[in-house]
């Protein structure tokens, strides 16, 4: 009975430690990013986003994923120019990875460092706080990623000549569950 | 009987010394190492990651493999362009460019992200992959139509001055200067517009697209002026002809002027349509 003790706790931390193994499917979303030129303003929203979320030992990977062209401006000759600028064509997806500790998805602020992949280019961002909320079981993150032009090395696109603003914030409203 | 065959042995050994040894220096000398450690997504090292490193030029490919630490080597490496992909089990395989000086040493650190990948997302594969002709259609579409933009700007000019020189050319008008120099500037207007129309038809079509926003309009439009300069300067043939045997203009000709117009007018508000956020 004694010799069976180690194994008996072994087994049930084996079967603890499993279950803590989990996944997070993305249920909705709304990606905008936001740019500005002297003459207006315009906003180019995707829901076309699709993400997963895999947890193992406490530490949770996530990938966040939507079609370039999927960004609608209410421009159809605009969208398409982005999507000329931003090498649309040759990288048609834009990907968003993070990791978190399971621990820390729960409601209030969180902090991730994000690594986007857009226009062929990788851009890091660190320390990005993101709103936690919880609806019944189901968690929403809200939060703006301060990207820019050049961190993803496009040209701005111009009207009338003039370029947009490098700055192009891009918010983002996602709803996850979680899955085991 | 044995010294000859010493001899030529040695003078063999010798030969192959002689023919090795600057191979060895060259290689020495223009031979590039790459080296790196390959990491996972929380830091950690990833051993046996399989590193196949290709020539762009030649298209020869390495191939070597991480070690219990994460590290790899890749010595004897020709100078110039590679491109660097790094695969392992439950990884999302890397691809990244590197370009290796003559004789020199550059280190390569790979961080491989989690196994999660656009596939497990459930995209479909056609949605996922780029290519370089989609993009270079999109380039094109966009140089055109940029041609289009600025050709379409320049238009508006000798098209405002064909309207505005039109009441001295008909009505009571005599003068043939005052009609010549409508009729030069009416076929250099015509001239533009068909140029810069072209620009906008032929530009290569992005399939999938709906048309949405101002562009409807501004496509809309181009059903009125599109015809109206057509039909503009036959009408404006015919009026001429009148006009120049000494008679009122009458019947259809005396249309040429409001199709003028309504054509101008159309031409303008869709050059507004583009260039205003309503």
């Amino acid at each position: 009975m004694r010799n069976t003790l180690p194994l008996t706790i072994s087994l049930l931390a084996i079967s603890l430690f499993a279950a803590t193994d989990r996944q997070w499917m993305l249920q909705s979303s709304t990606i905008s990013y936001s740019a500005s030129h002297p003459l207006h303003h315009f906003d180019g929203v995707s829901r076309a986003a699709r993400g997963k979320g895999e947890c193992h030992t406490g530490e949770c990977q996530f990938l966040i994923a939507a079609p370039v062209k999927s960004f609608n401006s209410g421009d159809s000759n605009r969208d398409l120019h982005m999507l000329q600028v931003t090498r649309g064509g040759q990288f048609p997806m834009v990907m968003v990875r993070t990791q978190l500790p399971e621990s820390e998805i729960k409601p209030g602020t969180i902090h991730a460092d994000l690594q986007v992949q857009f226009a062929g280019q990788t851009a890091e961002f660190k320390q990005i706080s993101f709103h936690v909320m919880e609806h019944g079981g189901d968690i929403e993150l809200t939060g703006t990623i301060p990207a820019t032009l050049t961190d993803f090395k496009i040209p701005p696109p111009t009207l009338l000549t003039i370029p947009i603003k490098n700055e192009i914030p891009v918010h983002v409203d996602m709803t996850w569950r979680a899955a085991k | 009987m044995y010294l000859p065959r010493v001899k030529f042995v040695s003078t063999i050994a010798v030969l192959a010394l002689f023919l090795a040894v600057p191979h060895a220096v060259r290689a020495q000398a223009t031979g590039a190492t790459l080296s790196g450690t390959v990491t996972g997504p929380s830091g950690q090292v990833v051993p046996k990651a399989k590193i196949s490193i290709k020539n762009a030029a030649t298209g020869q490919s390495t191939e070597v493999q991480s070690d219990a630490a994460g590290v790899y080597k890749a010595s004897d490496l020709a100078p110039g362009d590679y491109e660097v992909s790094v695969a392992a089990d439950s990884f999302t395989t890397a691809t990244q460019s590197v370009t290796l000086p003559a004789g020199g040493t550059q280190t390569l650190n790979v961080a491989l992200s989690s196994g999660l990948s656009l596939g497990s997302l459930g995209f479909p594969q056609s949605e996922t992959q780029g290519s370089a002709q989609e993009q270079a259609r999109l380039n094109r579409r966009t140089h055109m139509l940029k041609v289009h933009q600025t050709l379409g700007l320049i238009t508006a000019a000798p098209m405002l001055a064909t309207v505005l020189t039109g009441s001295f050319a008909g009505g009571r008008a005599t003068s043939s200067t005052n009609r010549d120099l409508h009729v030069g500037l009416g076929s250099l207007t015509a001239g533009m517009y068909f140029t810069t129309a072209y620009f906008a038809i032929a530009a290569p079509k992005i399939k999938g697209t709906r048309t949405r926003g101002p562009i409807r309009l501004h496509k809309a439009l181009a059903w009125i002026h599109g015809p109206g300069m057509v039909l503009t300067p036959i009408l404006g043939a015919m009026a001429y002809s009148q006009k120049s045997k000494g008679e009122r203009v009458h019947g259809i000709a005396s249309a040429h002027g409001p199709v003028a117009v309504v054509t101008a007018a159309a031409y303008g508000l869709a050059l507004l349509s583009v260039s205003i956020k309503f």
